[in-house]
C-alpha cells in the first residue's frame, strides 16, 4: 500500500519525466496519461509492470511473451502459408504443451523473415528439453523453414532462438495471475458449479 | 530412444553414481582448496587410489564409497584450458551462491545467511565418504586426509554425517528408496515399473532421452563418463513441521496419515499407493514392492496427493497439466543426515542444526534448478496453481496450502511455513576416473 505522500511524490516525478520523453503530446493527452497511472497507483493492485523471462523477454505474473524475427529459407513462407491453410488453425501440440495462450506467425513484407510471437506461462527454456522428447516432430515441422534452424534435438537450440529474440517494449496481459491450465481448471470448476446450480434449481 | 548396446565401462566411473547408501551409514564431505595445479595435481594423484569406481563397488565394497567432485574453481586452479571452462554449464560457472534465484534461495535460504565456506568461491574439491560402519569410516577419512594433508592443500570445511535410528530423515521418514534404473548400470535393489531411463540422462557423452548427447565439457576425457553435481545442505525445522501435523490432526494416527499425504510414503517408507490407509510395515523389507507402484489407478490423487513430494519429484505415470517428460527430470539423490535426532514428542525448538546433506546427479547441469523451481516451489504442472512442496517449498509467505483430495470434498490446508533451509551448497563436475587422472597429469 502506497501513502498518500509517496503517491503524489511519485506522481510529480512521472510528470516530469513526461516533460522530458513526450514533449510533443497535447495537455489532454498528458492527463489522460496521469491520470490512469494514478488510478492504477491508487488501486493499490498487484505492482503492474514486468520483469524478465529467462534470458530475454518479459514477464508479467505468471505469464511471459517471447517475440522472435528470424530469416527464413527461400520458399519457405509459402510452404508454411500452406502448412498453416493445411492444418486450418489446428495446433494440437500446442493444446498438449499446455503453457501457451497464443502464438502468431507473421511473415514480414518480402516473405524473407519470420516474426514468431507468443505468451506462454512460466520461464520460456525451461521446458524446450520436454518438447524435444514429446513432441519434436511438430516442432521441426514449424521451424525448419527458418534459416539455419539447427533442429530441437541440437543442444546449441536455445541460443539460436535467444539470437533471434527481442524482447517486446510494450505488452499488455489482462490476467498475469492465470496460467493455460488455472483458467482450463477454473472454466471447469465453472462449468460444474453452473450444472450443480442447476440441478439444485430444478429440485 | 536408448541405445542398450552402449556398454558402460564401470571401471572407469565413480561409485556415487551407483552407490546405494548402506543402513546404518557414517560419513564425511571434505572441502579443500587448491592454491596452485601443481597443489592440486597432487592431491589428486594422492586421493585417486582412496576413489572407488562403480566395478569396484560392484565387486563387493558394497560398504564404501569415496567420491571425487570439483568446483569451477577447483578446475580452474587444476589448469584446465580456458576454452574447456567457458564451455562448462552456467550452473557451474557461476556457482551455485550466484544461482539463488534459480534454486529459490532466498530469505533465510539466502547464500548471505550460508555457512562458510559454502558460496565463498574457496571450495575447489569435494571429497564424499560414506561407510557401513565407523571403524571404516574412520580409516578411510584419515587416508584420504592424510592424502590431501601430504599435498600441502587447505582443507576448508568438513561435515560430518551419520545415520539416526532406523535410518530415518530428522523429519522420520525412511529414505532412500526410488534409484532411477539407468540403461547399462547396475539395476536399483528396489523393483520399480519404470523402464530404463537412457544412460545419457545420467553419464555425460552417452545417448539421452531424446536419442542426442548432451553438451559436455572439452575435451571429451574430460566429459565423457561425468556426471553434474549438487550438493545442498539443508537444515530441518523439525519442531515446526511436528507443531503443522498437531495442528492439522485429531490424533497420533491423523498426524501420521498427514506426513504421509504430505511425502507420499508413511514414515516407514510404505508407499500410499500401496497402502492408502494404513501404514503396512510388511512392506519395509519387502524390496519387490516398496518402489513398484504407478499412479494409473489414482488420477485423482486420492490415495497419493498429486502435491505429494515424491509425486511431484517423480509423477510416473500421472497425466500432467503441461507437456512434460518426468523421465528427463529424473535424478539420482543420495541423502545423508547431518546433526541429533530432535527426541520424540519434542514440539519446541532446540536450536540445534540438523538436516540432511545431499548429493544430486545428472547429466543436466539444470536438473536441480528445474524440479526446485517448476516442481517444488510451483504447482502448474500437477494443476495445482501455485500451490507449493509441503515439505520442500518455500512456504513461508503465510498463503501457502497443501491439498488433499478426499471425497466428498477435499482438504485444503493451510499454516505450512517453510520447513526446510539451504544452509548452503556448490555445483561441482565428478569426473571419471580417465578424466581425473587427466585432469592429475595435466600439462598446461
Amino acid at each position: 500500500m502506497s501513502t498518500e505522500s509517496s503517491i503524489t511524490s511519485k506522481l510529480e516525478e512521472i510528470k516530469r519525466e513526461m516533460d522530458q520523453t513526450l514533449p510533443h503530446a497535447s495537455e489532454e493527452a498528458r492527463a489522460t496519461l496521469l491520470a490512469g497511472i494514478e488510478e492504477q497507483l491508487r488501486s493499490g493492485k498487484v505492482e503492474p509492470g514486468t520483469t524478465s523471462a529467462g534470458r530475454v523477454g518479459s514477464r508479467a505474473g505468471k505469464v511471459s511473451e517471447l517475440t522472435v524475427i528470424a530469416p527464413l529459407k527461400s520458399g519457405g513462407a509459402d510452404r508454411l502459408r500452406g502448412l498453416f491453410k493445411l492444418t486450418n488453425g489446428y495446433f494440437g501440440a500446442a493444446d498438449r504443451v499446455g503453457t501457451v495462450h497464443d502464438m502468431r506467425f507473421v511473415f514480414l513484407p518480402g516473405d524473407e523473415q519470420m516474426l514468431f510471437a507468443t505468451t506462454f506461462d512460466g520461464d520460456w527454456d525451461s521446458y524446450i528439453d520436454d518438447f524435444a522428447t514429446q513432441i519434436p516432430v511438430e516442432m521441426d515441422l514449424l521451424f525448419s523453414e527458418v534459416e539455419g534452424w539447427p533442429g530441437i534435438h541440437d543442444p546449441s537450440v536455445k541460443d539460436f532462438i535467444v539470437k533471434y529474440q527481442h524482447t517486446a517494449a510494450g505488452w499488455y496481459v489482462a490476467s498475469p495471475d492465470l496460467t493455460v491450465a488455472d483458467t482450463r481448471r477454473a472454466q471447469k470448476k465453472a462449468e460444474l458449479v453452473d450444472e450443480f446450480l442447476d440441478n439444485a434449481g430444478s429440485l | 530412444m536408448t541405445d542398450a548396446t552402449d556398454a558402460i565401462d564401470l571401471d572407469d566411473l565413480q561409485s556415487l553414481v551407483v552407490f546405494r547408501r548402506p543402513a546404518p551409514y557414517w560419513g564425511s564431505f571434505v572441502l579443500a582448496r587448491f592454491d596452485d595445479e601443481a597443489q592440486g595435481r597432487a592431491a589428486l594423484r594422492g586421493l585417486l587410489p582412496h576413489v572407488v569406481s562403480a566395478a569396484e563397488w560392484g565387486a563387493g565394497r558394497r560398504n564404501l564409497s569415496v567420491a571425487l567432485g570439483l568446483t569451477y574453481e577447483g578446475l580452474a586452479a587444476l589448469g584446465v584450458p580456458s576454452e574447456s571452462l567457458a564451455g562448462l554449464p552456467a550452473q557451474l560457472r557461476d556457482g551455485m551462491a550466484a544461482r539463488a534465484s534459480h534454486l529459490g534461495d532466498v530469505g533465510d535460504s539466502a547464500p548471505d545467511n550460508w555457512q562458510s565456506p559454502f558460496g565463498t568461491g574457496r571450495v575447489h574439491a569435494l571429497v564424499s565418504i560414506t561407510a557401513g560402519n565407523e571403524a571404516l569410516w574412520r580409516e578411510t577419512l584419515t587416508a584420504a586426509g592424510s592424502a590431501i594433508d601430504k599435498a600441502g592443500v587447505e582443507i576448508v570445511g568438513r561435515q560430518h554425517v551419520a545415520a539416526l535410528a532406523g535410518a530415518r530423515t530428522t523429519f522420520g521418514y525412511r529414505d532412500g528408496i526410488s534409484f532411477p534404473n539407468i540403461v547399462g548400470l547396475p539395476e536399483s535393489p528396489f523393483t520399480a515399473p519404470e523402464r530404463p531411463v537412457a544412460t545419457g540422462e545420467f553419464l555425460l557423452g552417452h545417448p539421452c532421452e531424446s536419442g542426442a548427447v548432451l553438451p559436455m565439457p572439452q575435451p571429451d576425457v574430460l566429459g565423457r563418463n561425468g556426471i553434474f553435481v549438487g550438493v545442498r545442505k539443508i537444515h530441518t525445522r523439525v519442531a515446526a513441521f511436528r507443531r503443522f501435523l498437531k495442528a492439522n490432526s485429531k490424533d497420533a494416527d491423523g498426524e501420521e496419515l498427514l506426513a504421509a499425504k504430505m511425502v507420499g510414503r508413511w514414515r516407514s517408507g510404505a508407499p500410499l499407493s500401496l497402502a492408502p490407509t494404513a501404514d503396512d510395515l510388511s512392506l519395509m523389507t519387502d524390496f519387490d514392492q516398496l518402489n513398484n507402484f504407478t499412479y494409473a489407478d489414482d488420477p485423482q490423487g486420492l490415495k497419493c496427493p498429486h502435491g505429494a513430494h515424491i509425486r511431484r519429484m517423480n509423477p510416473r505415470d500421472t497425466s500432467l497439466a503441461t507437456l512434460s517428460d518426468p523421465r528427463i527430470h529424473r535424478i539420482i539423490r543420495q541423502g545423508a543426515v547431518y546433526g541429533p535426532a530432535l527426541p520424540d514428542g519434542v514440539l519446541d525448538d532446540d536450536g540445534a542444526e540438523r538436516g540432511l546433506f545431499f548429493t544430486f546427479m545428472s547429466a543436466r547441469a539444470d536438473a536441480l534448478e528445474f524440479l526446485k523451481r517448476e516442481w517444488i516451489d510451483d504447482g502448474n504442472t500437477f494443476n495445482l496453481g501455485s500451490e507449493r512442496d509441503p515439505i520442500a517449498g518455500n512456504n513461508d509467505d503465510g498463503e501457502a496450502t497443501f491439498t488433499i483430495p478426499a471425497r466428498p470434498v477435499r482438504r485444503r490446508l493451510r499454516g505450512l511455513e517453510r520447513f526446510t533451509v539451504t544452509r548452503g551448497g556448490e555445483y561441482a563436475f565428478v569426473p571419471s576416473l580417465t578424466a581425473l587422472r587427466w585432469l592429475a597429469d595435466l600439462e598446461t
